[in-house]
């Protein structure tokens, strides 16, 4: 999209050839070409990501259905799970933080141009590698067999034994070729934020979103490791015989679970704190006052990601540790909430007595407040341990994590998409589709995801094919499926929305919004040096002190 | 004005040109490569000996990209609108009632060391109470302590009837902090909230809140902890606290107060950083 | 109104930050520990727990040599980038291919004990979870020396022909970062293998 934009900057120019056009794209170092990559990729896994969620909800439907097999819905669930993490939220917090960071601190590229292109390619063919196993994985129901064992594959359910095949190995080759691309990604933000930084802007005058990358990307170094770490064991165990996970040889299955959720519970961190350095950037702008304690809202982040290194047991109060262990990650788990509670009133003192205008960046950001309020509650609930013990691997956790990620993290990155959208490809997107996608979705979401909380209390099991009638749990499932339609109408209506706008949409000018950040200063889209000049800044809003010069910041 | 020579510099510059990374097709072969390596492992080994070759050219043409001199491509500098639009207009201020009636924060609060100071007080008294409860009926110092670790021990869970009147070493000291910890949040909560009802904090403190307390916690006992909820005495529970919040309360009102940071101006208070220094009063919110 | 505490030009004149190439091998090296401390917890955790023998009691032997040789490089390499940064091409060439010799034999020596191990006490990675824990971690490392390794000698190679000139003082100053780092994971793999698990 940003080509299109960029070509209506020089009308002079030719039209360029379509190989042309290719070739700049595949050989591009720019940062917001690659941004613009990572976050494209992102979108096609996210509509893939979305059908086979449907094609499970289809299955669930009604007791007794029989719309897929029971092996592809174990394909479904695992691919699932594993594309939305891996090949939707990374790739697309890792677009938004390519594109927007250099820009923020008053760069022209980030610190690594090369590396950067080597980690978006990486982790792209990582993804393909992964859904290459539809056609060519073997398992054990012969050819064509994606991995069908979960998005966190529990040992000894990969064993060589109960794992026939590659198609285990298809999900371990695609992770670790696909984690090579994070580390290098997150490697690129720290040193684009620490040494990349305009003159005048110091740590304390950061844009709050180049902070919580920055936070970001150390969660990615030290939570993505060991999962390559566990990967590589993995591997070993299957090609060479190793016993790592082997219990007939004294290995241990539960060292893989510490093992995966050492990195899985960062992870969830990893994913939503750029979404708070999007809610953090829409609020202020669209209530027209600045942050609310800026030097809280670092210091919290920062303590979320130490804390998010102390919690990762609380997936594991099921296998049964002892009770120092349960009681020490129960307590942890509930610290966590202090510093996520201290976001959310910071958040609410800036909209507080601010002149708010009703966006759509706006509105996703006021439901992301209220639904990640309401799974950070779900959550506190689940770290009890003996509350964990009852709901544990129940549709309560399915629902109290799609709270997260989707009501909290996927709305947090619509509101981006609308609020940058103008910057990224010089347009307007139409409003009146944007509110019919934020309303169908709000509505598709409840329907979905609060319902889905009580065939959990009833007693649901995760991952389960079908189930009898009569067990109360009829009419939740349909009422659940029935909102993924309203769910799958908002993302096409989305994604309809952004291809013709970014073609036929309004020009939006350099600063649509009356912002304050630096990414507003220059063209939209930005040129490919991004500043002419390098700027220099005196404080954290340094557009409003352009824009007022008698009154700076 | 000098101001106006220190903004951010975003207008048209004299330069001509920009200097930035030549684009390079080395990292896309070489991560193809990398891929193709371990694609190998679940495909044949010829995918894997082509992958290898493929990085190993992506890594010495992205090597001789960088070294001696990494690689550079000039891309002209367009004319640009470099002034950045004001959309502020001039609007009528609705008139606010001087008299309106707004909730106010307080002036003066509790010190931090208060809550604390009343916390721990108030866990003596908690304490004192409950051993007195154990010593009374059931004869036993340890019994209550037994009895409130099982909150987040599973441990004591399995302990009988006669066992419960033990003494055991790791029920104690979960026991003593879960009641340090509860005790010293409750008291800063105390010491944040008596300001608030200025007239009557004993009132609040001694019985609204213990009332409050007991009512919450008689609900939702059987979740939190099933072992006491069977062996409660609803009677001396209430009875202690009270004793919490009579001593807690009196010891955080005999504390000095502090001024808090509402006497300070607003950018302070909201932490900027503000070029004016501390003695700019002006606000800073937008019309 | 604040004129006076805004910087004066003199003041931008001195904005410096952190060199990219040490910020990103750091970064580097903070992943790198991460992967080597799950390695280690392993090996740590399955100390005593294999279900048959060899032992390492019965099979490992106190590597002394090679780990001088390892350490020793760490001044090595550090001897050379300082000869680099006084702009001495020659000494840094000397020092250089001294730790890319040290380097080598302790690469050398541990093949030898893998030769040892394998056929002579029978002892691979899928024989018990002591192989499997110890090829892993020790290989590991040895594949962390490699790569070291081969860096090293494409710098020797461009030394050779001339092509290293002082300028690239910091180049080599942030690979030597690396090589710092591979000797002091093998102070860690040596006290965990060598020490505490014999």
């Amino acid at each position: 999209m940003a080509s299109e934009s960029i070509a209506i900057g020089r009308l002079d120019a030719p039209a360029r050839q379509i190989g042309e056009i290719l070739h700049d794209w595949v050989t591009t170092v720019d940062h917001k070409k690659l941004g613009l990559l990572y976050i494209m990729y992102a979108i096609l896994f996210l509509v893939i990501g979305g059908i086979e969620a449907t094609i499970m909800r289809i299955q669930l439907i009604v007791p007794h259905n029989n719309f897929v097999s029971p092996q592809v819905f174990n394909e479904m669930f695992t691919m699932h799970g594993t594309t939305m993490i891996f090949f939707v939220a990374m790739p697309i917090v890792f677009g938004f933080g390519n594109y927007f960071v250099p820009l923020m601190i008053g760069a022209r590229d980030m610190a690594f141009p090369r590396l950067n292109a080597f980690s978006f390619w990486i982790s792209a063919f990582g993804g393909l590698l992964l859904y290459f196993s539809f056609v060519g994985g073997n398992g054990l129901y012969g050819a064509g067999n994606a991995p069908d064992v979960g998005w966190f594959a529990y040992a000894p359910l990969t064993a060589k034994a109960f794992s026939l095949g590659h198609s285990t190995d298809f999900w371990t080759l695609g992770l670790l070729v696909s984690g090579i691309g994070s580390i290098g990604t997150a490697t690129n933000l720290i040193a684009t934020v620490l040494c990349l930084r305009c003159p005048g802007m110091t740590l304390g005058k950061m844009p709050l979103f180049a902070w919580m990358n920055l936070v970001m990307a150390g969660l990615v170094l030290l939570a993505v490791s060991p999962l390559t770490a566990a990967q590589v064991m993995l591997s070993l165990d299957r090609y060479l015989g190793a016993h790592f996970f082997d219990t007939q040889a004294g290995g241990s299955a539960v060292l893989w679970m510490h093992f995966f959720w050492i990195f899985g519970h960062p992870e969830v961190y990893v994913l939503v704190i750029p979404a708070f350095a999007f809610v953090s950037e829409i609020i202020p702008v669209f209530s027209r006052k600045p942050i609310f304690g800026y030097p809280i809202m670092v210091g919290a982040t920062v303590s979320i990601g130490f804390l998010s290194f102390l919690v990762w047991a609380h997936h594991m109060f099921t296998v049964g540790m002892n009770s120092y262990a349960n009681s020490f990650f129960a307590i942890s788990t509930m610290l966590v909430g202090v510093p996520t509670g201290i976001k959310i009133f910071n958040w609410i003192a800036t909209m507080w007595g601010g002149k708010i205008r009703f966006g759509t960046p706006m509105l996703f950001c006021i439901a992301f407040l209220l639904q990640f309020l309401i799974a950070g509650l779900t959550g506190i609930m689940l770290s009890v341990a003996p509350f964990d013990w009852q709901l544990g691997n129940s549709y309560f956790v399915v629902a109290h994590f799609h709270y997260v990620i989707v009501g909290g993290i996927l709305f947090g990155l619509f509101g981006a998409f609308y609020y940058w959208f103008p910057k990224m490809s010089g347009r307007m997107y139409n409003d009146a589709l944007s509110k019919w996608h934020f309303w169908l979705f709000l509505i598709g979401f409840h329907l979905t995801f609060d319902f889905m909380h009580i065939p959990g209390l009833l007693g649901m099991p995760r991952r389960i094919y079908t189930y009898e009638p009569g067990r109360g749990w009829d009419v939740w499932n349909l009422i659940v499926t029935i909102g993924v339609f309203f769910q799958g109408a908002g993302i096409l209506i989305f994604v309809g929305n952004l291809l013709w706008s970014s073609l036929k949409g309004k020009f939006a000018g350099n600063d649509p919004w009356d912002a304050w950040t630096l990414e507003w200063s220059t063209a939209s889209p930005p040129p490919e040096y991004n500043f002419a000049t390098l700027p220099t800044v005196n404080s954290r809003r340094p557009l409003w002190d352009i824009k007022h010069p008698e009154d700076p910041d | 004005m000098s101001s106006m020579d220190a903004q951010p510099v975003v207008e048209k510059s004299g330069l001509d040109t920009v200097k930035l990374p030549a684009p390079t097709a080395w990292p896309i072969a070489m991560a193809f490569g990398v891929t193709l390596l371990s694609a190998g492992l679940v495909t044949s080994e010829t995918v894997s000996i082509l992958g290898g070759i493929l990085a190993v050219a992506g890594a010495v043409g992205w090597f001789l990209d960088v070294l001696p001199h990494e690689k550079h491509v000039s891309v002209p500098v367009e004319e640009e609108a470099g002034v950045v639009a004001v959309s502020r207009r001039k609007v009528e201020r609705l008139p606010v009632a001087p008299e309106l009636a707004r909730a106010l924060l307080p002036l003066e609060t509790y010190p931090i060391s208060a809550g604390v100071k009343g916390g721990l007080a108030g866990a003596v008294a908690m304490a004192v109470l409950a051993c007195l409860y154990g010593i009374v009926n059931q004869g036993s110092i340890w019994y209550p302590i037994n009895l409130l670790a099982a909150t987040i021990y599973g441990q004591s869970m399995a302990l009988t009837p006669a066992t419960l009147t033990g003494f055991h070493l790791d029920s104690f000291l979960l026991a003593c902090l879960l009641h340090l910890i509860t005790s010293l949040l409750v008291g800063l909560m105390y010491g944040a909230m008596l300001p608030m009802f200025p007239r009557r904090p004993i009132l609040l403190g001694g019985v609204i809140a213990p009332v409050m307390w007991s009512g919450l916690i008689h609900n939702i006992l059987g979740f939190i902890n099933p072992l006491l909820d069977q062996k409660i005495d609803w009677l001396w529970f209430v009875a202690s606290q009270f004793a919490f919040g009579i001593v807690a309360g009196l010891v955080v009102v005999k504390q000095a107060r502090v001024r808090t940071r509402q006497v300070l101006p607003f950018a302070m208070r909201a932490g900027f950083e503000t070029s004016g220094g501390a003695g700019g009063t002006r606000s800073k919110e937008n019309p | 109104m604040s004129s006076t505490s805004l910087p004066s030009p003199s003041a931008e004149m001195q904005w410096v930050l952190p060199s990219r190439g040490r910020v990103g091998m750091f970064c580097l090296i903070a992943a790198e520990t991460a992967i080597f401390t799950i390695f280690v917890i392993a090996y740590i955790f399955y100390l005593g727990k294999s279900v048959s023998g060899p032992t390492p009691k019965d099979v490992l032997e106190l590597p002394i040599f090679a780990s001088i040789c390892l350490l020793s490089s760490s001044l090595t390499i550090h001897m050379a980038v300082k000869s680099l940064r006084n702009a001495k091409v020659g000494a840094f060439g000397l020092w250089w291919l001294l730790t890319l010799v040290l380097g080598g034999i302790f690469l050398g020596e541990t093949g030898r004990e893998w030769y040892h191990l394998i056929y002579d006490k029978g002892l691979t990675i899928s024989t018990n979870l002591f192989g499997t824990t110890y090829y892993s971690l020790v290989g590991l490392h040895a594949f962390h020396v490699t790569v070291g390794l081969l860096m090293i000698s494409v710098a020797m190679l461009l030394t050779v022909f001339g092509k290293v000139k002082p300028e690239h003082h910091e180049r080599a100053d942030v690979f030597s970062l690396y090589w710092h780092f591979v000797d002091s994971i093998w102070i860690v793999v040596f006290t965990v293998v060598y020490i505490i698990g014999r």
